[in-house]
């Protein structure tokens, strides 16, 4: 049985990276790939882009599908909101699976168990059989999940906006990707001399292959945590296996999980929305051409590159100075703000200003979504998976629903559904309002004064004294001492000295 | 499509006044989707505007247009989908505008239409390449977890 003898001693020998306390690195080198921390952040993000290109690898397709499979603008919309909905329980259960497993095996078990999904697209025959390997491999982005636990456990809370972001941001970037990589891979093969309706089924062997081979390169190169594989480290003693019912159960009676899970609905699920009518859009409304079109909805993905990676950014550096109150504000004005470009972007007439307005909007939604995942690593540290998961299905439940209420069939017209979307957004974000720790405070409130408000509090609250007893919790208490940096600057050097017994902070 | 030949025969309505065909220098005959396979199909929509009608996606032949009656025997090409589809021949003047019309069915498009099957575009060798990829998949995962367990049990020991 090792005893933690590591709580003071930073080990620099031991890792590439400075750490704290958990062995979490407290910095964030994006050039660098060495083990345990950077690594896991490069598969993280290599294999989520994966799963996006495969997602979303048929709709630029579509124009060659649609016509060798005979299907209709009602099977073509189907088969798109079946996309987005298979992730909504998949992401769930997969927080819950690396709350339980890991990450490693959630995640390279989830990549390769969909993969096949995208080998049958290459023999779908029918708008039934096209509906069903969209919906399935529509799963695989539940690896957002499990991305974003993995980088919650490898990285610590200074940096931890930051490596959710990018390793998010540059995942979603595979939507953009696929639609400027798959006509290409198309083209190629069809000059080799295959017939169009071959061309497009041996092209989705590219997006397939790569999901693949990124499933063993987790396997191979990847490890749970800074320490070890949750499987040796619950062996030796180190971890302890958790139950399925305490975890499920102060994930989902946790209400700020709830309050996530739907503004992530009007960041992410918004994204996910546009992404699926953007082109659609500027092809109607201005008359493009189906290739210019395409390019100006694959900017909208590729604006993931830097400007969800920002909010990540700008989340950890409104938290160095203000704390968990400034994520939850720039969260809050952030995503408004987003909601206002599309308002606006729903009302402009003009091609240009069109293209205008979308990038601000891209740009305003996609840091959301980053300034989202500054705030969910403190949610809980017993159940960060479920957190994560209920966060991530409520983005694709926004999805599902805007794409159901706005933009299905006739009712609205795409500009009006836009407009629509946005004033949905604004309001939806209002209840980030209502997100209070007790220990760090909300948007209105400080911290609370009475004496039971501390980090270790709020922790410690997920474990019953039965298994605090059992000494079950003693990450949770490592978790509660790093995290003291969300109280912000001027408050943290105060308490710096008094971390043992709780005093009143006035 | 692929294999089936169509057979097209164009020529000047001969009840019409003489020199009405003057203007006439190229023909160009297409394929065109009946109303049928139209529906909830927008990328195929009939509009009158010429530039932006999609009804005739399929071009058979162009040639120069010479008086008398012209015939052509096509083969269908393999990248045709399958639908209801009715032929179409324009007329285009010296500047490639359109200046007259004819076709295979009524005006309502209702009459005389046929149908062509598409080729799948599957080959047996990507149903296997499918199968067997996905196989090596889910036992490659397996064949991990196998792995994983034994290396546990040994350091256990």
């Amino acid at each position: 049985m090792e005893i933690s003898s590591t709580i003071t001693e930073t080990e620099p020998q031991k890792f590439a990276l400075p750490v704290d306390s958990e062995h979490k690195a407290t910095e964030f080198h994006l050039f660098s790939a060495a083990a345990p921390h950077m690594r896991a952040f490069h598969l993280s993000w290599i294999s989520f882009f994966s799963c996006f290109v495969s997602t979303f690898a048929a709709p630029p397709l579509l124009p060659i599908i649609r016509d060798n499979l005979n299907l209709t603008a009602t099977d073509i919309g189907n088969a798109g909101v079946a996309s987005v909905s298979g992730a909504v329980f998949a992401r769930i259960a997969m927080g819950t699976a690396c709350d339980l497993f890991g990450p490693r095996l959630a995640s390279a078990s989830l990549i390769l168990l969909t993969a096949p999904a995208v080998y049958f697209t290459s023999i779908a025959s029918s708008p039934i059989s096209f509906l069903l390997v969209r919906f399935f491999t529509g799963f695989s982005l539940a690896t957002f999940v499990s991305a974003q636990f993995w980088m919650s456990s490898m990285f610590s809370g200074p940096v931890v906006g930051t490596a959710n972001g990018v390793a998010a941001g540059w995942g979603n970037l595979g939507g953009g990707a696929t639609q400027l990589i798959m006509p290409l891979v198309f083209s190629l093969i069809r000059d080799i001399g295959a017939v169009k309706f071959t061309a497009w089924r041996i092209a989705f062997f590219i997006p397939a292959l790569f999901q693949t081979l990124s499933a063993f390169a987790i396997l191979i190169f990847g490890q749970d945590l800074p320490d070890g594989n949750y499987q040796r480290l619950q062996n030796s003693g180190t971890k302890q296996k958790d139950k399925f019912s305490r975890v499920f159960y102060h994930g989902i009676t946790n209400y700020r999980g709830w309050i996530l899970a739907l503004t992530y609905g009007y960041c992410f699920g918004v994204e996910l929305t546009v992404d699926n009518i953007i082109a659609e859009y500027f092809y109607d409304r201005f008359n493009l051409k189906l290739h210019t079109a395409g390019i100006i909805a694959a900017s909208f993905g590729l604006a993931n590159l830097v400007s969800r990676p920002a909010g990540g950014v700008l989340s950890d550096m409104m938290a160095k100075r203000f704390g968990m109150r400034g994520r939850l504000w720039a969260l809050w004005a952030v995503q408004t703000l987003g909601g206002v470009f599309c308002i606006i972007l729903g009302q402009v007439g003009s091609l240009t200003a069109s293209i205008v307005v979308m990038i601000v909007f891209s740009v305003f939604v996609q840091a959301a979504c980053g300034l989202t995942f500054g705030v969910v690593p403190f949610v809980s540290r017993r159940s960060l998976g479920v957190i994560s998961g209920m966060t991530g299905g409520g983005g694709n439940v926004g999805a599902v629903l805007t794409q159901l209420i706005f933009f299905k069939g006739s009712k609205y017209s795409k500009e009006t559904g836009i407009t629509l979307m946005g004033i949905m957004i604004v309001c939806c974000t209002l209840p980030i309002f209502l997100i209070y720790f007790p220990q760090w405070g909300g948007m209105f409130c400080g911290p609370s004064l009475e004496k039971i408000a501390t980090e270790e509090d709020y922790y410690l609250s997920e474990w019953s004294s039965k298994e605090q007893g059992k000494g079950l919790h003693q990450a949770s208490l490592k978790f509660a001492d790093n995290s003291r940096s969300e109280r912000g600057r001027r408050v943290h050097s105060q308490t710096l000295s008094s971390n043992a017994t709780p005093s009143a902070n006035v | 499509a692929g294999e089936d030949k169509i057979t097209v025969r164009w020529g000047l309505n001969q009840s019409l006044p003489a020199g009405t065909d003057s203007a006439y220098k190229t023909i160009k005959v297409q394929l065109c989707y009946a109303p049928i396979s139209q529906v909830d199909r927008a990328w195929r929509k009939t509009e009158d505007h010429l530039s932006k009608d999609k009804t005739c996606q399929f071009k058979i032949v162009k040639r120069p247009y010479t008086t008398g009656n012209q015939t052509l025997e096509w083969t269908i090409e393999r990248d045709v989908p399958t639908a209801t589809y009715f032929i179409r021949a324009y007329a285009l003047d010296a500047n490639d505008h359109e200046v007259a019309y004819g076709q295979n069915t009524d005006v309502k498009k209702t009459t005389n239409l046929f149908e062509i099957q598409a080729i799948s575009g599957r080959h047996v060798s990507l149903d296997i390449a499918s199968v067997c990829f996905s196989v090596f998949s889910i036992v490659s995962l397996m064949g991990f977890f196998f792995v994983e367990k034994r290396k546990g049990r040994k350091a256990q020991q």
